[in-house]
């Protein structure tokens, strides 16, 4: 059995319903950041599942996928430095103390 | 890009338990562990999909970096001061055994991709490796070339930002 498009984007669709779930239900910050990271790791999936699929010329896909990775490092790394600052004020990881900047 | 089904539901297996076990595991350390699997497993996907760069820099990005980049902050942030010294050698333990058993993964998979043959897998030759690089280089430098240069400014003010809330003392 070959494997078609639709495999590929099932499994993109799997990972980013499951972060999103996740970030619904997890109370810890960095276990929040971890699962946004997932959700766009199931999003960048999906732009190289169409870039090979339907776009065999100009693989917009693959190179709007490198941005992604370098924008979701770039706001992980903001926002592990802003919950560092915010830690050092709550001393706990718990997302509900975190309700204000 | 590689239509074998044997690799596609394995990647799949182990991408989804390892989402599960982010979801479900109640220490954070064990969280991160199986997001770098997550991370390393999608770098996978991207091989096997045919984009063999994608895959690379979600692997050294994602496998490498910002997991050490999670797990100093769950160092600064998770353990009392008592036994910080105690608990620090024993998280970094971790995180060095997994990090080694993904780089032994990694390397693996680059084998493959020097010897497509090794384990019989079908390959069908959709997408051509020069033609990946060449539309790389003429979406990065001529089609995208403001999105690169904003991403670039992105990542000065990143830089600049957290220089001047350092030395404000926040």
């Amino acid at each position: 059995m070959d494997i078609t498009m639709y495999h590929y984007l099932f499994i993109g669709l799997v990972l980013f319903l499951m972060g999103i779930i996740g970030t619904m239900l997890v109370k810890s910050v960095v276990k929040v950041l971890i699962l946004i990271e997932i959700m766009l790791l199931g999003v960048n999936i999906n732009f190289v599942t169409f870039s090979t699929f339907c776009d065999g010329i100009k693989f917009d896909g693959y190179i709007l996928s490198l941005f992604y990775i370098a924008i979701g490092a770039v706001e992980l790394a903001v926002a592990l430095y802003i919950f560092y600052l915010m830690y050092k004020k709550k001393q706990s990881d718990n997302i509900e103390k975190y309700n204000e900047l | 890009m590689i239509n074998n089904p044997i690799i596609f539901y394995i990647a799949s297996f182990l991408i989804i338990m390892s989402t599960f076990g982010v979801l479900f595991s109640k220490n954070v350390i064990y969280s991160l562990l199986s997001a770098i699997v997550v991370f390393f497993t999608g770098a996978i996907f991207f091989y096997i999909l045919g984009s063999e760069y994608n895959a690379i820099i979600q692997a050294a990005v994602y496998g490498l970096a910002v997991p050490i980049i999670i797990g100093v902050s769950i160092m600064f942030t998770s353990l009392k001061k008592d036994t910080y010294q105690e608990k620090m050698i024993h998280y970094i333990l971790i995180i060095a055994s997994g990090i080694f058993i993904l780089a032994f993964v990694y390397l693996l998979m680059m084998s493959m991709a020097m010897n497509p043959n090794t384990f019989n897998i079908r390959e069908i030759t959709q997408v051509n490796f020069f033609d990946v690089m060449s539309a790389f280089a003429k979406g990065i430098f001529i089609n995208y070339v403001w999105a690169f240069e904003l991403i670039s400014l992105l990542l000065t003010i990143v830089i600049v930002g957290i220089t001047v809330i350092k030395r404000r003392g926040v």
